[in-house]
């Protein structure tokens, strides 16, 4: 019988919850609310932000950046990161360890000290320069850091993780058996990709794409150090407008606009993670 | 197939792996050896080897001062975010609550929601109010963010544990109270201090409200370091990386000991 | 007074079940109890009374309402109606920690962190008994279930029968008088079970407590048991002593789920003494308690109570039922025989197997029935099959 008696009763429940979610009420839903209040409201209530979005080729030019950084930044991380989650889910679980250990790496480490390392090693005459430089032997200064391809190559490097952990899950639940089944029967190596291992990391993949675009879009550091001034994000433009020129209205419609963005993209998610939970249920 | 892709077709995934595992570590790695060259200028490998950015760093209370408000206040966040969370993923699992499923959603927020709308709505709450530079809203602010990371991991420890070893100590007579903290809390031991660890680094790391809501008085680490990459590269700068970084290093080392830990019992 | 001093008669268990009613001897005593799960009624006004002492089986299949009951006793579950006394005293409403009682759980419930004295002292501590009376009380409770030697160990460097030994050791060493067991040796392999059924009679024998023990197993509840309560959807279908159960079921269902059993449907014909069925006119049993006496009914016989060639040893005259042998197997000391009457209808018999004993050929023909007394007629029960 699941409708068991309750252990604890409402009242000892009540206490126990009433900290968090009165923190959470001040500090989380209460941000929320004014966020939205603030941007219909100039002394008054007003549709005048986002009037002023539909028309300003700031915030257009902005939208097209993030989103463009984003998709780049996440389809590299996707071809990248594929084969190293191949390549940890061929390891046994011991074996593994150490190969994940380098893959979290990043994932524990500041952004601010990976945007800085990549500030170095990406620089005008930083490590990579200086090794091209060397193996051709001349003076080489590929720009790589305060541009577009800055900030793509150091979001990538924060996105990684993620893909790659979200992929590999869906690989490790895989029946190896399969993979044995097709092989016995006769197929190679490509074929049992193509029609096995492929299809059945589909959700993996879409779950990762999903993550790293919706963390991707909300990114702040990484462009605001390796960028270059042509690549504002959204989240740059929203600390543009609420610290250089005090328009909060303005800067509150933008957070808005991101807001339902990734709900958008967080509630695909959960459809795709819901999907996973299902067939898992099925079989 | 010709020879050469029977050749590549196996080395094709590791080569391809073993770039992207170098990609990955190099930028946490690199800052290590450049923290120990010499003044001046930033060069990978150094040119000369020396202490001096440690030394400078240590003796500018503008930095080491920084560097322990942040642990300080990364040290309150990690008691706080035990303090509230534990308990309510507890009454979350074993009280019938009304509005608990939404209760539970809401606590995964702000794990769902940019940073930067939630720094932005901070700053708009506390602004008015002249909130802004109070240490005691940084700790808050970073429970906030937190708290999805320890419900996470105290609330898969809390569905692994058993509901008859509360059961069974009901009916040995003792108090729901001490069953709490005899028999529930030494089994949810790794959960929470996996979502202490996060909760302390989360808060360490964290740069974005707190750039909006800190100001001079309450500038934390990251702040300062975000500040410092923005206007002038300071070659102290990979001192303090460093540093971060064996903390980062340390506490993942932590991490993973609990998570065997857990896997072996 | 000169009454003569005539011993007093052997109960029968029927007078044993209402002589129990004596409020003074009644450890608990459950009146009308219901639980209800929205509009699944898990257990459905039920009374039962447990004297001081006494060993009772909950039996039944699952959903039953067995474990709903001792739920309810250990006050885990809130009743939707009845009441509840323990000792005399009302506990409907007592929070479990409060009621006095022991328990052994299936999976054991060993606090995981604790040492195996840390567990076995922990009911102690939430006594607040002193420090030497605590480690006193472990160190003999340890001794009673063997494992003095474990006390330093950890749950999980014990075998599965060890922790179970472990787990009826924190039980007792708080001398609970009533100790709840919820299905504690089912995970437990055959050989270990057997033991440790011995174990708990010997530690109930030695201790003296009131037993509740919850199982779907029918040899664990016939072998342990001073009385068994047999439940079905949530009531009380048939209770009594072990024997009283098998040998004299009240319903179809009582009389499956003990044992095995050969079932022929038919109509009573009292005038003619006879049971008329599709086997034919079988003779009627005698009339017992409960049994019905005209109508149709449904006639039982234990495999064991069957007999090959009855002409031979009955004065009745019935000369059995012919019926072809389908197969034979030896079950270790009995032998049981599979058969088939001319009607398809199929019937088994079971007999003692001796090494020089032959099994008969399969298609043999072979004439089986039962003595007078074997064969017992139970009331027709539409719902049959379907729980």
């Amino acid at each position: 019988m699941t409708a068991e008696t309750p252990y604890l009763n409402r009242l000892s429940g009540l206490v126990l919850l009433a900290p968090m979610t009165i923190l959470l009420a001040i500090f989380f839903l209460y941000p929320l609310g004014k966020t939205l209040w603030q941007s219909v409201n100039d002394s008054g209530f007003t549709l005048r932000a986002y009037a002023d979005l539909t028309t300003s080729t700031l915030f257009f030019k902005v939208l097209k950046t993030t989103f463009v950084i984003s998709f780049t930044a996440t389809l590299v991380s996707l071809l990248i990161g594929f084969p190293v989650a191949l390549h940890l889910s061929r390891k046994t679980p011991r074996a593994r360890v150490p190969y994940l250990i380098m893959v979290m790496l990043p994932f524990w480490t500041s952004i601010l000290v990976k945007s800085f390392a990549l500030t170095v090693l990406l620089g005008y005459d930083g490590v990579i320069n200086s090794f091209l430089g060397w193996l051709f032997g001349t003076a080489v200064h590929v720009p790589m850091v305060f541009n577009r391809v800055g900030a793509i190559i150091g979001m990538i490097n924060y996105l990684l993780p993620f893909m790659i952990l979200s992929i590999l899950s869906s690989l490790l639940a895989q029946d190896a058996n399969l993979g044995r089944a097709a092989e016995v029967m006769g197929a190679s190596r490509f074929t049992i990709f193509r029609r096995i291992t492929l299809p059945l990391a589909m959700p993996g993949v879409i779950a990762g794409v999903l993550i790293n675009i919706t963390l991707s879009i909300g990114m702040y550091i990484t462009p605001a150090l390796l960028g270059g001034r042509k690549d504002m994000m959204v989240a740059n433009l929203i600390d543009f407008y609420t610290r250089q020129t005090l328009d909060w209205p303005l800067a509150s419609a933008i957070a808005v606009v991101l807001l339902v963005i990734s709900g958008v993209l967080v509630a695909g998610l959960g459809r795709v993670q819901g999907m996973g939970q299902a067939r898992e249920v099925a079989q | 197939m010709t020879r050469l892709s029977r050749i590549a077709g196996p080395l094709l995934v590791p080569v391809l792996a073993w770039i992207c595992y170098i990609f990955l570590m190099a930028p946490s790695l690199v800052v290590i050896p450049i923290s120990f060259g010499g003044g001046g200028d930033l060069h990978f490998p150094p040119k000369t080897w020396s202490l001096e950015l440690y030394r400078e760093f240590f003796t500018q209370p503008a930095w080491w001062g920084t560097l322990l408000r942040s642990l300080v206040i990364a040290l309150c966040v990690t008691v706080m975010t035990t303090l509230l969370v534990v308990p309510a993923a507890y009454a979350l699992q074993r009280a019938r609550m009304p509005g608990g499923r939404i209760l539970t959603a809401l606590a995964m927020g702000p794990l769902l929601v940019p940073v930067i709308v939630l720094a932005l709505g901070l700053y708009l709450e506390l602004a008015p109010f002249g909130m802004l530079n109070h240490t005691l809203t940084v700790v808050l602010a970073h429970t906030m963010l937190a708290t999805p990371f320890m419900m996470t991991s105290v609330g898969a420890s809390l569905r692994h544990l058993d509901r008859s070893y509360e059961q069974v100590s009901l009916i040995m007579g003792a108090s729901k109270v001490r069953i709490f903290f005899r028999v529930v809390l030494p089994q949810l031991k790794s959960g929470i201090a996996a979502g202490a660890l996060f909760a302390f680094l989360i808060s360490l790391d964290e740069v974005i409200v707190a750039y909006f809501i800190t100001g001079p008085d309450t500038e934390t680490l990251p702040v300062k370091m975000y500040s410092a990459l923005r206007w002038e590269i300071s070659p102290i700068i990979a001192a303090v990386s460093t540093l971060l970084t064996l903390v980062s290093l340390l506490l993942a080392v932590a991490m993973m000991r609990l998570e065997r830990k857990e896997r072996s019992q | 007074m000169n009454a003569p001093m005539t011993p007093p008669p052997t109960p029968t268990a029927e007078e044993g079940i209402n002589r129990m009613t004596d409020s003074a001897t009644q450890m608990i005593r459950v009146t009308g109890l219901t639980r209800t799960y929205g509009t699944f009624t898990a257990l459905d006004q039920v009374d039962l009374s447990v004297r001081k002492g006494e060993f009772v089986t909950l039996l039944g299949p699952s959903g039953s309402g067995k474990s709903t009951l001792l739920n309810l006793i250990a006050g885990m579950t809130q009743p939707s109606g009845g009441r509840i006394e323990i000792d005399g005293r009302d506990a409907t409403h007592l929070p479990t920690n409060k009621r006095g009682l022991g328990m052994v759980f299936q999976n054991y419930a060993l606090m995981p962190h604790m040492t195996v004295f840390q567990n076995i002292a922990f009911p102690l501590q939430v006594r607040r008994l002193s420090k030497e009376e605590i480690a006193r009380r472990v160190q003999g409770a340890l001794k009673l279930v063997q494992l003095a030697h474990v006390a330093d160990r950890k749950p999980k460097q014990l075998s599965g029968g060890q922790q179970q030994r472990i787990s009826l050791a924190r039980c007792i060493v708080y001398e609970p008088s009533i100790i709840l067991m919820d299905e504690p040796l089912g995970a437990l392999d055959k050989k270990l079970r057997e033991d440790m059924q011995l174990e708990i009679k010997r530690l109930h024998a030695e201790l003296g407590v009131t037993m509740i023990y919850v199982t779907h197993d029918q040899e664990e509840a016939l072998s342990m048991s001073d009385r068994i309560v047999l439940m079905r959807k949530g009531r009380i279908e048939q209770q009594g002593a072990p024997e009283d159960l098998y040998f004299r079921p009240r319903t179809l269902f009582a009389a499956d789920f003990l044992g095995s059993s050969n079932l022929v449907e038919g109509t009573i014909d009292a005038s003619a003494g006879q049971f008329r069925t599709s086997l034919g006119a079988l003779p009627l049993p005698a009339p017992q308690p409960g049994a019905p006496a005209t109508g149709a009914g449904v006639l039982m016989v234990r495999p064991e109570a069957m007999r090959f060639d009855p002409a031979s040893d009955a004065a009745s005259g019935w000369p059995g039922i012919e019926a072809t042998v389908r197969d034979s197997i030896v079950l270790g000391g009995v032998l049981r025989h599979y058969l088939e009457a001319d009607n398809g209808h199929r019937l088994i018999v079971q007999e003692g197997s001796s090494a020089h004993r032959a099994r008969p050929q399969r298609g043999a023909r072979l004439r089986v029935g039962w003595g007078p007394d074997a064969a017992r007629l139970l009331p027709p029960d539409p719902e049959f099959g379907k729980t």
